[in-house]
């Protein structure tokens, strides 16, 4: 096994010991926060080389293969989680819900060919860069709310009552989720400016309803849509976080769903 | 304030319009818009009328709860966002009235003259294409091994606003852009055999250029059938190339292969021509000058593109200061400290 892929599964190995005793901590109510913590940011630091060095060897950053998508995403919905778990010490125990989620993913990348693609020629431009970007910070965003809604709904249970008792009530958990909500609604619809513009250069069209356009356009309105309903209408919290999961559901779809489904998610990418 | 007063003096309307830009009914309509959109995707409605009806809906609800709800009043930044909206429906309405797409395929040296293969528009838009013109001058396609399709570089030359003659390359993310119109490169291109037909009837000799199948997406299949101006015959033009073009495990550039033939079949007959050769065939004789390559452009045209970009820009704007400033209030960590246990 080379450097590259050494690195890879070190990160994804300590991913998981974080993650791991993150959900055996909620059960066992214990706090072992700033172990976890540095685990993630350890494994963060580790996954970073590899993907670095992928970039070097391929000469293009993780934008075209599921393998990279997927490898890329992992490492940056861990770093935008990391960012919370830090910033927001109270509701540090969601990481027992962001975190299986995060492991979804790096099963999915333990299959995956790692073989290389070249970049199509559509894809030199720093345009790539900002869209992915945007998107990153979207999906991360959503995930944090769907961590905090995970909460809200475990609580139903007299189980999650008790591992999930000394975070803050579901109003407070709510108001935060709907804050990340709100970061992702901008930070997706920036996504989708950008993209459109890019669109319009590469391929002579700022939207055609293609298959990725069209389940984020769907994503998108499922945002608006939840931000919308609970300024007018202010449900419980839990159907806030069944609509927040069901976002971050939708989201998924489009994010891997589709790239795993079509071979060119976007008309004329190739 | 002038709608104000309108709706004061009639209550009536005031209670229509309030209705009409219900906030609960901009849930029905998003709601409404999204399952439109999921059919159109999955082929169970019309495309157009299936969005554009729930979107009209959409949009008079967003144009009555801006002249209606008092909150826009007091949140300056939702009322800009959510005219940032309305604007972006408007202009994407009016550029469906107006757009163009189109296609083309001009051989190396060939002139755009404004004619368009291919072609879809809005029904108001005008006729600037019949006035714009460009030459393909010749182009280099990179390609990596593996038939991997890299950078593009087509010479396209034309006249600048000033009049003066002027070249540019284009391809990939660049197109050429003359009078509102974008010419952008594709994946579409391939060999164009020159000929010269000269009718046996006296006619003056014809030169033209035949577009063989797209290469390298139809490889082994470099043939067409084709029938000369003015003529009755149909041809079979079959473009024999060294089979050694191509070598998949290198690097590669298309341009055309320097050793090649092009054979022709009509009936029984075959013959096989190469650069600077006739044939006297029944009804004229047909000479190969040589072989040049053609491209296909796709076109477009949509004069609301930049004001869209602003639409966006301005409504993200205003929806990231309108949270912003909600958020302001209670700082993120004063939320999680609030309740934390």
């Amino acid at each position: 096994m080379n450097t590259e892929m050494l690195a890879l599964w070190a990160g994804i190995a300590l991913y998981t010991l974080a993650g791991s005793i993150a959900m055996s901590a909620v059960v066992l109510r214990h706090r072992p926060e700033s172990a976890i913590l540095a685990l993630i940011v350890l494994g963060l630091a580790v996954h970073g080389i590899a993907i670095g060095l992928r970039w070097e060897r391929l000469g293009h950053g993780p934008f075209i293969t599921m393998f990279e998508v997927l490898s890329s995403n992992v490492w940056s919905l861990t770093a935008i989680f990391a960012l919370a778990y830090w910033r927001l010490p109270s509701v540090r125990p969601m990481a027992a819900i962001v975190m299986p989620v995060l492991f979804v993913m790096m099963f999915w990348l333990a299959f995956e060919n790692p073989g290389a693609m070249q970049l199509p020629p559509t894809y030199h431009t720093s345009l790539l860069y900002i869209h992915v970007g945007f998107g990153k910070v979207f999906l991360g965003s959503v995930l944090i709310a769907v961590g905090l809604g995970g909460v809200v709904l475990a609580r139903l249970s007299k189980r999650g009552a008790v591992w999930f008792a000394r975070l803050p009530g579901d109003v407070q958990l709510d108001e935060l989720a709907f804050r990340f909500l709100a970061l992702g609604f901008i930070f997706e619809t920036l996504m989708l400016i950008v993209g459109a513009i890019w669109a319009q250069d590469a391929w002579g069209r700022w939207w055609a309803w293609d298959p990725l356009e069209t389940w984020a356009f769907l994503t998108w309105l499922l945002l608006a849509f939840t931000l919308h309903l609970r300024f007018t209408l202010k449900p419980a919290p839990r159907v806030g976080a069944a609509l927040a999961i069901g976002v971050f559901v939708l989201a998924f779809l489009t994010f891997f769903g589709v790239p795993f489904v079509a071979t060119a998610p976007h008309q004329g990418v190739i | 304030m002038h709608q104000s007063a309108l709706i004061r003096a009639r209550p009536g309307v005031r209670l229509r319009v309030a209705d009409l830009g219900s906030l609960r009914l901009a849930l029905w309509l998003i709601g409404l818009f999204g399952l439109a959109v999921a059919a159109s995707y999955f082929g169970l409605s019309n495309a157009t009328w299936a969005l554009a009806v729930p979107l009209g809906l959409l949009a008079a609800n967003l144009v009555a709860a801006v002249a209606t709800n008092p909150i826009f009043r007091a949140q300056g930044a939702l009322l800009v966002f959510h005219l940032g909206l309305i604007a972006l429906i408007v202009l994407a309405a009016v550029g469906r009235l107006t757009y163009l797409k189109g296609s083309v395929e001009l051989s190396e040296g060939q002139l755009f003259e404004g004619t368009l293969t291919q072609r879809e528009n809005g029904p108001l838009h005008g006729d600037g294409l019949a006035r714009v013109r460009f030459a393909n001058l010749g182009f280099e396609v990179n390609y990596q091994p593996g038939l991997q399709r890299a950078q593009t570089r087509n010479r396209v030359g034309f006249a600048a606003d000033d009049g003066v003659a002027s070249e540019l390359v284009i391809g990939d993310t660049t197109p050429l852009k003359l009078n509102g119109y974008r010419f952008y490169t594709t994946s579409n291109k391939g060999f164009a055999p020159a000929l010269v037909w000269t009718a046996h009837d006296g006619g003056k000799p014809m030169l033209g250029t035949i577009h063989m199948p797209s290469f390298p997406a139809h490889l082994t299949r470099q043939s067409l059938d084709w029938t000369p101006p003015g003529a009755t015959q149909v041809l079979n033009a079959r473009l024999e190339i060294d089979d050694n073009v191509i070598d998949l495990g290198q690097a590669w550039v298309l341009r055309p292969p320097a050793v090649h033939a092009l054979t022709l079949r009509t009936g029984d007959a075959t013959v096989t021509l190469r650069p600077g050769e006739s044939h006297r065939f029944a009804e004229g004789t047909l000479r190969y000058q040589g072989l040049r390559m053609w491209m296909g452009y796709t076109v477009s045209y949509d004069w609301t593109i930049p004001w869209l970009l602003a639409a966006c820009a301005v409504a993200v704007a205003a929806l990231a200061w309108h949270f912003a400033a909600k958020f302001r209030r209670q700082s993120w960590q004063a939320v999680d400290v609030a309740g934390r246990a």
